[in-house]
């Protein structure tokens, strides 16, 4: 269908007052603090090909990399109504282990072929491995957790509770696994009530024909996009600080081509698979070029399939960009994932000066933790990301303390967490200074700053600890982040224990600034 | 009650200032143009020739303030350490996928945000005390850097306001928010923002009321607030966060008078304006929310839950990069307005609808306006050429996009809440609500529209419909809830003699979840175990054999007031125009509402 679609937007409207609403629900009923404070999950509407139709606003993170977990239970199972599929294995559809993706399918009653899936994805505070929170630094997948390939949680409406038991026999906080998981589950049954409401409604065929029109309205606006950028190639390089376990600097680099109203995305010439856990799979990768490119487009743009169909993501199996098993991957998703953007970024902003800013933060600074709490004497586990500094933009200053390009997880307020946890906040406050110079400056970074009460392991999976965000158009980085625990450096990976009074002082990186200090704007 | 006494609801709104007459057993209503300078001489100027003995008034100057950002000098106190949270707020970006979104405003500048050096623990115990010197040092630097106005929010106050209070006791002849009187709720970023909301507007709210106040000497002066009730001026004008968003509540109000009257109890409530819908749901009583927002500030007092949505009548259209048809949120507003405005160029809602023939270009604002709809036409021609289809088929998709949007906006707040639409009347009011109800009420499967007597002035109606209202919350996590009941009901009944108001009643509510969860559902206090059907209703399950906990208790103190009675005899309006489709019945009622129907 080309030219003008009367309904389009009356559709759209539709697949994402679903995805929305699969959200709300997973939200107010969820457990953990990850899920219910902080927001760390996704929802999304499947088309029968297994293509996004429709996704929240969410977590760029899952959004782009959660369609493989889709293709994934296919690949392994047949699906049939009232079937709930799980899985977090990283190579099986899964991105790192504490995201556990639930899949399912939406039957129409005169069709046994599924008519639409839908899928939630959420990060679960603890999945078992060798520390509490599930977010190690590890050298192989076996410690990082447990590893879920596509398994039926439910089959035809009933648990199965084998299954169940088997997950909750390996995770610290087994209560609370089992609420967030009921909460994924009752996300599907509203999904797919509302889908049937609405296929009943507007008539199969109608939704389809819908379903692809979105799709090919995204390309669309994508190729427009891409038009409008010069032809060329246009290259970049950056660095994560190290794997964890002493590696040097970790390259990542891309080269972009630019061809009429494609793009191909050239990530071959990164770095090998690492030892530490900030491998990324495919996934990963795709997710973030996705991110990249849809910033490109209309913020209210349908963020769906369709996207992706003019852009070609080449990647090097065994390459840090396209980890194999068994890798140990927890710090792709959430670290890598963020380097690659700023790669990408870089390539773009070299094809696109005026519209494209400086690097942000760079990392999403993981802090895993956990003991026994002395008020009850059960476990604790608790997993939070902390907010740093945009990249200074063309036309403005980056903003101070905000989640940057894939995460944009909530902070847990400081009053929440004294009470579910033994810890005391001591500081939490912008980190003056640290956004670089520039004709617009780079936004700051934060200081965070606990006191454990009690014997507690943490695990930290940061970086930009020893590389800048970088500046550009002549200004300068931002300031790397640190790691102190009462004033000692730590490095920007690690497994490490406090006791009872110690505290642990992190400060993000701030953003890199935009052009030479003193310029005017042209 | 005395019949010769004369009650005056006024709403004042952004065009016009709305009046609803109550004389004796009759009624009438009044519109003037605002005077958005001093929103008060559009008040004197009719209220010159009416003897009223009482008015309730909805004022937008609170919520001006805060769009305008033209409050008080603010002064921010929270615990050292924390002097940034609410620059962090949540840590989140505004728009996921928008580098150049703009940066997070403020109302506090840096300088006048101030740490006290104390700690209190999440269980009220003290781990630092608050001293006298270092409150006499806070007082006076924050006098030295003169605010008008201090908010003041302590790590956890919510469980020991003890520090709050000192330092409130200090900071004489300044106007002082303290956050555990404002909002006794743990999470402090958000009982922050509404504690800095509240000393932002207070002051104007203050100044404007007081004037106001000397201006009517002869009548009694109440304020309507968001949470559908009214307050003495004294405690408007300390307490102004309760009046943002009244105008808004005044409506629903008025449309849930009107429903009952009419013998309807369960309705939603559709206000079409010209850049923006408000819908409100109503199922035998009001619903409500304590998860507001204006703007980007965070307001967590109870307030009847009200969705707006950026469509109305002036709203855009336009055809993006890739083709679809869009409409809105960007609106023609007043000026150029829509195109049969005679200025405008971009099409509208509004000229859809002329198009359509749903709107009489004659008969417009009461034929004070009459619309070109010749102009219309030809704009819609050439717009119609250009996309390749019939001026006609585009007026109707303009229409079925923007009633797509607030089909959003109902869905939001009765299906996405456990509601189902079928069971409801669609209530509408506002100037375009009347074109696009019956449509709106099919796509929905709604199958009765009410289009009330005084669709224009709802909101003024409402607010004489209103009783004195107070909300009184604390939270209970580790605490008898009981004693806190208690707490609530003497503040409450000591601050309703204050008002010379003793006859108060009481509802008692309470938040509960499931041990673990972070979303709370209100319940009536005497009956707890409706928490499980709630949470069934409203997520599709539950979780029987789970614990149970309490986390905020919630008194509602109610003193009954003279209302309005709508079967009284009164000045029949003009409606604006209404569109039936093809397949709805219409009738009035006997008290002039039309009552649209579909078999």
């Amino acid at each position: 269908m080309s030219g003008l679609n009367l309904e389009l937007e009356v559709f759209r409207n539709i697949f994402l007052s679903i995805a929305d609403e699969m959200g709300i629900v997973l939200r107010r009923t969820a457990f953990s603090a990850n899920i219910k404070e902080r927001l760390d999950f996704s929802c999304a509407v499947y088309d029968r090909y297994a293509e996004t139709i429709a996704m929240g606003d969410h977590m760029p993170v899952h959004l782009g990399a959660m369609p493989f977990s889709v293709a994934e239970a296919l690949r392994s199972h047949t699906i049939d109504p009232g079937d709930i599929v799980i899985l977090n294995d990283p190579f099986r559809g899964g991105t790192h282990l504490p995201d556990i993706t639930s899949v399912s399918a939406v039957f129409t009653a005169d069709d046994p072929e599924p008519a639409y899936y839908l899928a939630t994805r959420a990060h679960h505070a603890d999945v078992g491995g060798m520390s509490p929170g599930s977010m190690p630094l590890a050298r192989e997948i076996y410690q990082e957790g447990l590893r879920i390939p596509p398994v039926k949680l439910f089959r035809r409406g009933e648990i199965q509770n084998e299954t169940l038991d088997l997950i909750l026999a390996n995770v610290r906080t087994p209560e609370e696994r089992r609420g967030d998981l009921a909460a994924q589950v009752a996300s599907h049954r509203i999904g797919e009530r509302r889908l049937l409401a609405v296929t009943e409604k507007y008539g199969r065929g109608r939704i389809s024909r819908q379903m692809d029109a979105l799709k090919d309205y995204t390309e669309r606006m994508m190729r427009v996009r891409l038009q409008g950028i010069f032809d060329g190639e246009y290259d970049f390089e950056d660095f994560l600080d190290d794997d964890g376990f002493g590696s040097p600097p970790v390259r990542i680099h891309c080269r972009l081509t630019i061809h009429g109203d494609q793009a191909v995305v050239d990530y071959s010439g990164s770095a090998r698979q690492q030892r530490g856990g900030v491998n990324a799979n495919l996934s990963i990768t795709v997710a973030a070029t996705m991110y990249c490119f849809r910033c490109l487009i209309d913020d209210d743009a349908p963020f769906n399939a369709g996207l992706l169909r003019p852009i070609k993501v080449l990647t090097k199996p065994g390459s840090v960009l396209d980890a194999q098993p068994p890798a140990s991957v927890a710090a792709g998703n959430v670290e890598t994932s963020q380097r690659i953007t700023d790669t990408l970024l870089g390539a773009l902003q070299k094809a696109l000066p005026e519209q494209i800013p400086a690097a942000s933060a760079g990392t999403m600074n993981n802090l895993s933790l956990g003991g026994i709490d002395p008020a009850t004497g059960l476990p604790f586990a608790y997993y939070e990301t902390i907010a740093g500094g945009m990249g200074a933009r063309p036309t403005a200053d980056g903003m101070d303390a905000v989640q940057n390009h894939m995460t944009n997880s909530l902070n847990t307020p400081v009053e929440a967490l004294e009470h579910l946890y033994p810890l005391l906040m001591r500081r939490y406050a912008v980190r003056r200074g640290s956004g670089g110079e520039g004709m617009h400056r780079g936004g700051d970074g934060v200081i965070r700053e606990f006191e454990f009460l009690t014997d507690t392991d943490f695990a930290l999976l940061s970086d930009r600890r020893q590389t800048r965000p970088y500046g550009v158009q002549g200004g300068q980085p931002g300031q790397p982040g640190q790691n102190l625990l009462n004033g000692n450096p730590l490095p920007s990976k690690g497994h490490f224990t406090a006791g009872a009074g110690d505290r642990l002082t992190i400060k993000t990186p701030g953003g890199g600034g935009f052009g030479r200090e003193g310029e005017m704007e042209p | 009650m005395p019949t010769h006494h004369i009650q005056v609801g006024v709403d004042t709104g952004g065009t016009f200032t709305d009046f609803l007459i109550r004389d004796g057993e009759r009624y009438f209503a009044r519109k003037t143009r605002s005077t958005p300078d001093d929103p008060s001489r559009a008040i004197i100027k009719v209220l010159a020739d009416i003897a009223a003995d009482e008015i309730v008034h909805g004022s937008t100057v609170a919520t001006n303030a805060l769009l305008e950002r033209n409050g008080a000098r603010t002064a921010f106190v929270t615990t050292e350490g924390f002097e940034d949270i609410l620059e962090i707020g949540r840590q989140n970006r505004p728009e996921l996928y928008n580098f150049f979104a703009a940066s997070r405003p403020r109302l506090v500048p840096r300088n006048l945000t101030f740490g006290a050096p104390e700690r209190i623990l999440h269980n009220g115990s003290v781990e630092r005390e608050l001293t006298d010197e270092a409150i006499e040092a806070l007082a006076r630097r924050i006098r030295e850097a003169g605010a008008e106005s201090v908010a003041v929010c302590l790590l956890h106050s919510y469980a020991n306001p003890a520090h709050e209070r000192l330092l409130g006791n200090k900071l004489e002849r300044l106007f002082v928010s303290l956050s555990h009187k404002i909002l006794p709720e743990y999470r402090e970023y958000e009982r922050a923002s509404t504690t800095v909301v509240n000393a932002y507007v207070s002051p104007l709210m203050d100044r404007y009321l007081r004037r106001l106040d000397q201006q009517l000497t002869a009548s009694r002066l109440r304020v309507f607030q968001s949470n559908g009730g009214s307050i003495s001026t004294r405690a408007a004008g300390h307490n102004a966060i309760h009046t943002v968003l009244s105008g808004p509540a005044g409506g629903v109000l008025g449309a849930a008078a009107v429903a009952r009257s009419a013998g309807f109890n369960k309705i939603i409530s559709f206000d079409m304006g010209g850049t923006s819908t408000d819908v409100s749901l109503y199922d035998n009583g009001f619903t409500y929310t304590t998860e507001s927002k204006i703007g980007d500030f965070p307001i967590r007092v109870p307030m009847l839950d009200i969705h707006s949505v950026g469509a109305g009548g002036g709203s855009i259209t336009y055809l993006d990069s890739a083709g679809a048809l869009r409409v809105g949120p960007r609106s023609a507003g007043a000026h150029p307005g829509p195109v049969c405005y005679g200025e405008g160029d971009e099409i509208t809602v509004t000229d859809a609808n002329l198009m359509l023939g749903r709107l009489d270009p004659e008969q417009f604002l009461g034929g004070r306006m009459p619309l070109d709809i010749e102009r219309t036409r030809s704009h819609m021609t050439s717009f119609a050429e250009f996309v390749g289809t019939s001026p006609d088929s585009l007026a109707k998709a303009i229409i079925q996009v923007a009633n797509s949007n607030m089909e959003r906006a109902i869905r939001a707040i009765s299906v996405e809440r456990g509601y189902d639409p079928r069971d409801f009347a669609l209530l509408s009011f506002g100037g375009a609500g009347p074109q696009h109800a019956c449509e709106l009420a099919a796509r929905l499967e709604m199958n009765t529209v009410i289009v009330p007597q005084h669709a224009g002035v709802l909101s003024a109606l409402g607010m004489l419909s209103a009783d004195c209202v107070r909300d009184f919350s604390q939270s209970t996590l580790g605490r008898n809830v009981n004693e806190v009941f208690t707490e609530l009901e003497a503040r409450a009944s000591r601050d309703f003699a204050a008002e010379g108001l003793p006859q108060v009643h009481f509802e008692r509510q309470i938040d509960l979840r499931y041990e673990g969860q972070s979303f709370e559902i209100t319940v009536p206090a005497a009956d707890r175990d409706r928490f499980h059907d709630a949470h069934r209703k409203r997520y599709g399950y539950d979780h029987s054999g789970l614990a149970v906990e309490a986390v905020t208790a919630r008194i509602r103190a109610v003193a009954p007031l003279d209302k309005i009675d709508l079967d009284a005899p009164t000045q029949a309006e003009t409606f604006s125009s209404v569109y039936i489709p093809p397949g709805w019945a219409s009738c009035g009622d006997a008290a002039g509402n039309l009552i649209l129907t579909k078999p």
